[in-house]
């Protein structure tokens, strides 16, 4: 192997170069400023002024159309009142775990075992990663077939000769969300096992050297020092797939279509169920805003600590 | 002389031009979420007869009922209204009446004499105010039982007449080793059968009643705990793979034999004159068994937007006009499956199935109204759905957990 390539040590302890100070400051923070303009006027009203919008809206007795007759919180008496409400949020947690659970699991042994030297390794890189080019909707329709158990994986190897073989979860009430992270994380994995290689091929190889001298097995290697080294990746990794999660329809849609019942019901397709094929603006409304404050509960707090973290790191 | 003729020949030519222009002003944009092949070949025979004439159609699809509903609203909202658009008729429409976005056909609808021909709970929900906003054109029933002859014969099994007939005769099929009920398990789906269930079991007063007033002493009586006992019995006799299973394929599934019986709207005659069966052969149609004759109708309308003011352009005259035109409701409905909204259409050109229907609903008594679409306000309607998908998906519900949470869920809703 080469020696130590002197830049790959620079790079790990970078420091910006100093701002300057002076005059010559101004002018490309003013262009900028310019330039920033439309994406700001975009975020502030498409976003912000539509959260608020919403909210109003989530007030209201608003069914087709919207109108501007308060009632006060009355949408979120009837939301948690709505044990279908209930059922989708619990989903939502159940699903999220599982999910982002699996991506960061799966992608990072998958990335790992590449990393580790496989023959072949752009067809593997490739296969993993191929799911990931079809749409939500063609995975959830794949494997809606899969899972039927009258013409799916159930059927099949019961035609094998297997007859009390039972994989029937997408018919269950009670096993139903599961389906939605098996078919989730087989089409997101590739996605995380790429960021994950990405961030593996960026560590030092000098660490493996070291830790090759010490005699520490591989495992421990990964566990207790890679793993560690790779915190900014894992933190992508959560954000981008917490996103999917929240915004999950498409899935659940071609999937399950919400069923049984609504056992595999997520919150966002009942607010859009709501808004658009049972004319209740306001309490989809009610439920959209109610599912931004539990995102922003649960992610900000984590958010807040990786970035302080990589703050304070900085300073160091 | 030349010249003159020349000159004459011009004027006639630009006076051909002129009336052409004032035929342009027939012109229509039609909004509608029918795209399937036979949806299709219904609506096509409304266009042929509204450009015959004169009009001129605008075609605009769009995939999807919810998709096409809101289509219909953000462009009137939005200052581009198609002049008339696929809606459903209740609370809904009214709802659009109420803003103003609306216009009326009140006088066709007074010239044609609606109000006698149309039956009077599909009258009610296509005014607002006194006028029509809208053109009821066909009548869906609800409470239809399909079923495989053959299987039925094979299994020794009668046309079942009651719930406890039903039973019994399931119980013979299961042991045979057919699916006794081809259900696809969407919660619209469970309703239908629900419905066919609670009218079979509590009659068509009770059904009137319950869900005009959705009160809550019929809601918590006897005769709902014996409706939810009944359609909990039912249980056993689908599938497992019916869950999420399209209506089409459960259809598919009486015409090939693979199940006995199916509780779907008539519309379910497309797929089986599809699978090359003609309605009331190999697969047979009978209304769902009941106490008594009653009929679970759900409407297609189009609405008409305001153009300029809340009176109808010459276009959607014309158009409410040739909706409800005899010949083009024959010849729309047989290619639709369904039954004319007018009652004083002749019968005799319809399938057996049809003209069953339309000879039942000459007795006003059985007229009664889906929960799908305008029989409840949408947020019932939805909750109907919700709950009972669940209670049905629910192996460990008893009838009353079903029945008190039936109830809680509409409480909530209206």
């Amino acid at each position: 192997m080469a020696e130590p390539a002197p830049d790959v040590l620079q790079r790990s302890d970078d420091q910006k170069p100093p701002i300057k100070s002076g005059k010559k400051r101004w002018r490309p923070q003013w262009s900028a400023g310019v330039a920033l303009i439309p994406a700001m006027t975009i975020t502030i009203v498409c976003f912000y002024g539509f959260i608020i919008w919403t909210f109003v809206i989530s007030l209201t007795r608003s069914r087709l159309l919207p109108v501007y007759k308060f009632t006060g919180f009355d949408q979120y008496v009837r939301l948690f009142a709505n044990e279908r409400w209930w059922t989708a949020m619990q989903n939502l947690a159940i699903h999220g775990f599982l999910f982002i659970g699996g991506c960061v699991v799966f992608g990072y042994l998958l990335a790992i075992l590449i990393d580790r030297g496989v023959k072949a390794e752009g067809m593997f890189r490739t296969l993993f990663m191929l799911p990931l080019s079809m749409s939500f909707i063609v995975t959830g329709v794949i494997w809606q077939w899969v899972m039927n158990p009258g013409l799916g994986l159930q059927e099949a190897v019961r035609a094998l000769g297997w007859a009390s073989f039972e994989f029937n979860w997408i018919v269950r009430p009670d096993r139903s969300i599961y389906t939605l992270a098996i078919a989730g994380i087989w089409q997101q994995v590739g996605l995380c096992m790429a960021l994950f290689l990405a961030g593996l091929r960026n560590i030092d190889p000098n660490i493996w050297k070291a830790s090759r001298v010490d005699g520490i097995p591989v495992w421990r290697v990964y566990l207790h020092i890679i793993t560690p080294m790779m915190r900014t990746v894992f933190f992508t990794v959560f954000i981008l797939m917490s996103a999917i999660v929240m915004k999950a329809f498409d899935l659940v849609v071609a999937l399950t279509g919400g069923g049984p019942g609504f056992s595999s019901d997520l919150p966002a397709r009942f607010v859009v169920d709501h808004i658009l094929n049972r004319q209740e603006l306001g309490l989809g409304a009610a439920g959209a805003f109610v599912l931004l404050c539990t995102v922003i509960a649960v992610i900000s707090p984590y958010i807040y600590f990786e970035l302080k973290k990589e703050r304070s790191g900085r300073g160091h | 002389m030349m010249k003159f003729s020349k000159f004459a020949a011009c004027a006639a030519f630009l006076s051909v031009g002129v009336s052409a222009g004032a035929l342009h002003a027939q012109t229509a944009e039609v909004l509608h979420w029918w795209t399937s092949g036979s949806e299709q070949a219904a609506l096509g025979e409304i266009r042929k007869a509204f450009e015959a004439k004169g009009g001129t159609w605008v075609d605009t699809p769009i995939a999807g009922g919810g998709n096409a509903r809101a289509a219909a609203v953000n462009r009137m909202l939005g200052g581009d209204p198609a002049a008339v658009f696929q809606f459903s008729i209740g609370q809904q429409l009214r709802e659009l009446a109420d803003q103003g976005l609306l216009a009326n056909v009140g006088d066709v609808a007074k010239a044609e004499n609606w109000d006698e021909k149309l039956p009077p709970l599909i009258v009610k929900a296509a005014k607002y105010d006194g006028n029509y906003i809208a053109a009821p054109i066909n009548i869906h029933g609800e409470n239809w039982m399909f079923y495989n002859t053959s299987v039925l014969e094979k299994a020794g099994v009668e046309v079942p007449e009651t719930w406890d007939d039903f039973i019994a005769a399931a119980e013979k099929l299961k042991a045979a080793g057919v699916t006794p009920i081809g259900l696809g398990g969407q919660p619209w789906q469970e309703r239908i059968m629900f419905n066919s269930v609670l009218l079979g079991v509590a009659g068509r007063e009770f059904y009137a009643e319950l869900y005009s007033t959705l009160d809550d002493d019929l809601l918590k009586s006897d005769t709902m705990r014996k409706v939810f006992e009944t359609f909990a019995a039912l249980k056993p006799f689908v599938d497992e793979a019916s869950p999420g299973r399209n209506w089409n394929e459960a259809t598919n599934m009486v015409a090939k034999g693979d199940a006995a019986f199916q509780f779907m709207g008539d519309w379910a005659k497309g797929e089986i004159i599809a699978a090359g069966i003609e309605p009331g052969t190999t697969v047979g149609c009978a209304f769902a068994p009941a106490i008594d004759k009653a009929y679970i109708m759900t409407v297609d309308a189009f609405a008409f937007s305001a153009m300029d003011g809340e009176d109808a352009t010459p276009a959607q005259t014309l158009m409410a006009q040739v909706m409800l035109e005899p010949d083009v409701q024959i010849a729309f409905n047989k290619k639709k499956g369904s039954i004319p909204a007018r009652l004083d259409v002749p019968a005799d050109s319809f399938d057996v199935c049809a003209q069953t229907a339309i000879k039942t609903l000459q007795d006003k008594k059985t007229h009664l109204v889906s929960t799908g679409l305008f029989g409840v306000p949408s947020a019932v309607s939805g909750a109907i759905d919700d709950s009972i998908s669940n209670f049905w998906n629910s192996a460990d519900m008893s009838p009353e957990e079903g029945q008190a949470q039936f109830q809680q869920a509409i409480s909530y809703a209206k």
